[in-house]
């Protein structure tokens, strides 16, 4: 145990709490490495009065919440039908986790053909269909640009969800289902009644492992757009990079770097919060 | 009850880490330089490298971006290692992305790495790498003489304070690329102002015989502030003042350069697409055949004349247009390379050995007649052998050239603030006198330090 919490320590902790240090400090690049200048709240300050750093807090909140719903909605759809298929559900399952397997740049560059305003391939399949006259620029607008981020990141991991709530369903006892049925439920009536119930705790896994990947958000706007268009798909992951390692700006980087972790260790704390008032009502 | 709670804290205490690891995993904590340089191990071509016998003389490590032919480094390095028995040099390949390799490299130095000894670095670094310590004072070493080797404005961009900290390598330029064969068909002339330029694209795609008329640089990257550069200067718009301490973008002529680049836009000359295009989305519209003009850089050349491109033969090359009325040609924004010397290096007498034949009449006659790069030796750049070799090369002496305003080490910050408030001027978000008063805003916080 104890050598195992020293490499956990040397490459997880210390590196967190030398950048919760680096986020109080004003930070020189000098021919003798870093040189530190206590700056007490300063660079936080300067996060907050910054319209972008809000601007991005706000994004990447509203894109963790959508696309983690969106992913939990369809996540559990897939799940129940690959519950309910008799054969052919191993090779489904293989291809489901295809997209999730794929590593998330190279998946990113692909939609990117997708989207391309003017050789895309949504653009070549929508004119031949004469469902639009004239290409659109998918990543040229803001609320299309953020769309079809989430469109890619959704498409990339529902079946994270799907396999976790299918593992959820397999555990569920078969007499359950089928007392149910004896006892003249709908097929709704399972589902709402009976799975949903029994997996919650699942879902609410998978939730927590999605918002705090969300949270991270960086590959895909950061091939997609840049962060464009203007600074619409600018998550804090993407501003973090931007301020630490082109503006070398460490002191403030590293500020957006400890407040994203706080923020999102709030979160995944209230979700669980809200999510066991909502099991302790449901059991009641 | 009291497992639930334990199983609350076990997921808190992992999701923690799980999420505090994907953050630090993205580099927001700085992965130590140990990892920037396990990376950069790995780009390693070692194909080149061939040990010293006998042990004698010294390896340096000069770490530099794929230039745009294949083949340009290794044979100017293998060149070099023949006139200089005692120097070995190994290539450590860059990113193609300049930010990448500013990462890595500014990780790496800062990190007190020793290697490599010399860097092929981006012309817009000298204020923000100088005020950071990663690259040594050239003025020091080289002396009065060395400097005028250069074509002219090369060494001032490469100053920092008086301080000289790269040696230009090769340079780059905007030029403005047209399709001979659909001028001729329509019986234009090649425009020479921004206005005409507008008027022949309407001209050419009213007559079907072009998709889109110009394609251009307008994502929110630094390739747009480039372009912007070349609007702004054009219209007699200044983003800084000469000493670079105050700002004076917010102008009736800036605001006319933005909405002349957004009108590109709304009047069909340009694809809505455009303020998505990088370079390569601009090359792959024109090389396909797709657009009448287009804006780009050197290399852009070669690609349009690589078999299988449905416009070799087609392509002519001629100084950016100016608005109509002032003098001509208009503006081309400067870009192209420095070779840097890392502060660390053990080996900075090899290393500026190194780089005076890099900049050197032979070196430079490599670089430009066998690969078509614009040398930077002002001699070399003149020769009539040189200029013959294809028609970026006739003209760049002719280009009336712009820099950015990259003399602050604040750089990166104030370029930010250009390219996403044009970008977003471009695509119809915000107007073009928003885009400039916010721009002027956020760049007067970052001089006066409020920025972030």
């Amino acid at each position: 145990m104890a050598p195992a919490l020293i490499v956990v320590s040397a490459v997880t902790l210390f590196p967190i709490v030398y950048s919760i240090y680096m986020s109080f400090n004003h930070i020189h690049l000098t021919l003798h490495g870093f040189r530190f200048h206590w700056a007490g709240l300063s660079n936080y300050r300067l996060l907050w009065a910054s319209g972008l750093y809000r601007y991005a807090i706000g994004f990447t909140v509203v894109y963790a919440a959508i696309t983690v719903l969106a992913e939990l909605i369809l996540g559990t759809l897939a799940a129940l039908i690959l519950q309910r298929l008799r054969w052919g559900r191993s090779s489904l399952l293989a291809l489901l986790l295809l997209p999730w397997s794929l590593i998330t740049v190279i998946s990113a560059e692909m939609w990117s053909y997708i989207y391309n305003g003017v050789y895309g391939v949504l653009d070549a399949i929508l004119l031949t269909l004469h469902i639009i006259h004239t290409p659109v620029v998918w990543l040229g607008f803001p609320q299309l640009a953020i769309a079809s981020t989430m469109f890619a990141d959704i498409w990339k991991t529902m079946p994270f969800v799907a396999i976790l709530v299918l593992a959820g369903l397999e555990m569920i006892p078969v007499e359950v289902i089928e007392a149910s049925h004896m006892d003249g439920a709908t097929a709704w009536q399972i589902f709402w009644r009976v799975q949903l119930p029994l997996i919650r705790s699942t879902m609410s896994l998978a939730a927590l492992f999605r918002i705090l990947q969300a949270f991270g958000l960086f590959d895909l706007p950061f091939v997609l757009t840049g962060g464009g268009p203007g600074t619409a798909t600018e998550s804090i992951a993407v501003l973090g990079y931007q301020v630490m390692f082109q503006d070398l700006s460490f002191g403030p980087g590293a500020a957006v770097a400890a407040s994203t972790t706080a923020l999102v260790l709030i979160m995944a704390m209230v979700f669980l919060w809200v999510f066991r008032g909502m099991a302790e009502e449901g059991m009641a | 009850m009291a497992k639930g709670k334990a199983n609350v804290a076990t997921i808190i205490v992992i999701g923690g880490m799980s999420v505090l690891g994907a953050v630090s995993g993205c580099g927001l904590f700085g992965a130590g330089p140990s990892a920037q340089r396990k990376a950069a191990v790995v780009k390693q071509s070692g194909k080149h490298h061939r040990p010293l016998k006998g042990g004698k003389g010294v390896t340096i490590d000069w770490a530099a971006s794929p230039i745009t032919q294949t083949g340009t480094r290794q044979t100017m390095v293998r060149a070099f290692e023949r006139s200089h028995p005692n120097i070995r040099v190994k290539l450590t390949t860059m990113s193609t992305n300049t930010d990448t390799t500013r990462t890595t490299l500014s990780t790496e130095i800062e990190g007190g790495s020793a290697t490599p000894d010399v860097y092929m670095g981006d012309v817009i670094w000298p204020a923000q790498f100088a005020h950071s310590g990663l690259a040594v004072d050239l003025s020091k070493y080289f002396a009065h003489g060395f400097w005028s080797r250069f074509a002219p404005g090369l060494v001032t961009g490469a100053s920092y304070r008086g301080k000289v900290y790269g040696a230009p390598f090769f340079m780059d330029a905007g030029f403005l690329y047209y399709r001979k064969d659909l001028l001729s068909k329509a019986g234009l002339s090649v425009p020479h102002t921004w206005q005409q330029l507008a008027s022949d694209a309407k001209t050419l795609q009213a007559k079907h015989l072009v998709r889109y008329g110009y394609v251009w640089e307008g994502a929110s990257y630094e390739g747009l502030t480039c372009d912007l550069m070349e609007f702004l200067a054009d219209s007699g718009a200044k983003v800084l003042n000469a000493a670079g301490t105050k700002v004076t973008l917010n102008s009736p002529q800036a605001i006319s350069a933005v909405a002349f680049m957004r009108s590109l836009i709304t009047r069909g000359v340009s694809p809505a697409a455009v303020s998505t295009y990088q370079e390569p989305d601009a090359m792959n519209a024109f090389d396909a055949g797709d657009a009448a003009f287009m804006r780009n850089w050197d290399y852009a050349w070669s690609n349009s004349q690589t078999p299988g491109t449905k416009v070799v033969g087609k392509v002519g090359v001629e100084p950016m247009p100016a608005f109509a009325g002032d003098k001509q040609p208009g503006y081309s924004c400067i870009g192209g390379w420095d070779l840097y010397v890392n502060p660390h290096t053990h080996h900075l007498k090899q290393a500026l050995t190194f780089i005076r034949w890099m900049t050197s009449v032979p070196a430079q006659r490599i670089l430009a007649k066998k690969y078509s790069e614009v040398p930077t030796n002002y001699a070399v750049q003149r020769e009539a052998s040189v200029r013959r070799k294809n028609p970026v090369l006739r003209i760049v002496a002719r280009v009336r050239l712009i820099a950015r305003p990259s003399s602050t080490p604040l750089y990166p910050q104030l370029s930010q603030a250009l390219y996403q408030n044009v970008n977003a001027a471009l695509t119809g978000q915000i107007s073009p006198t928003t885009a400039i008063s916010r721009a002027s805003r956020e760049i007067g916080a970052d001089l006066a330090g409020r920025g972030l």
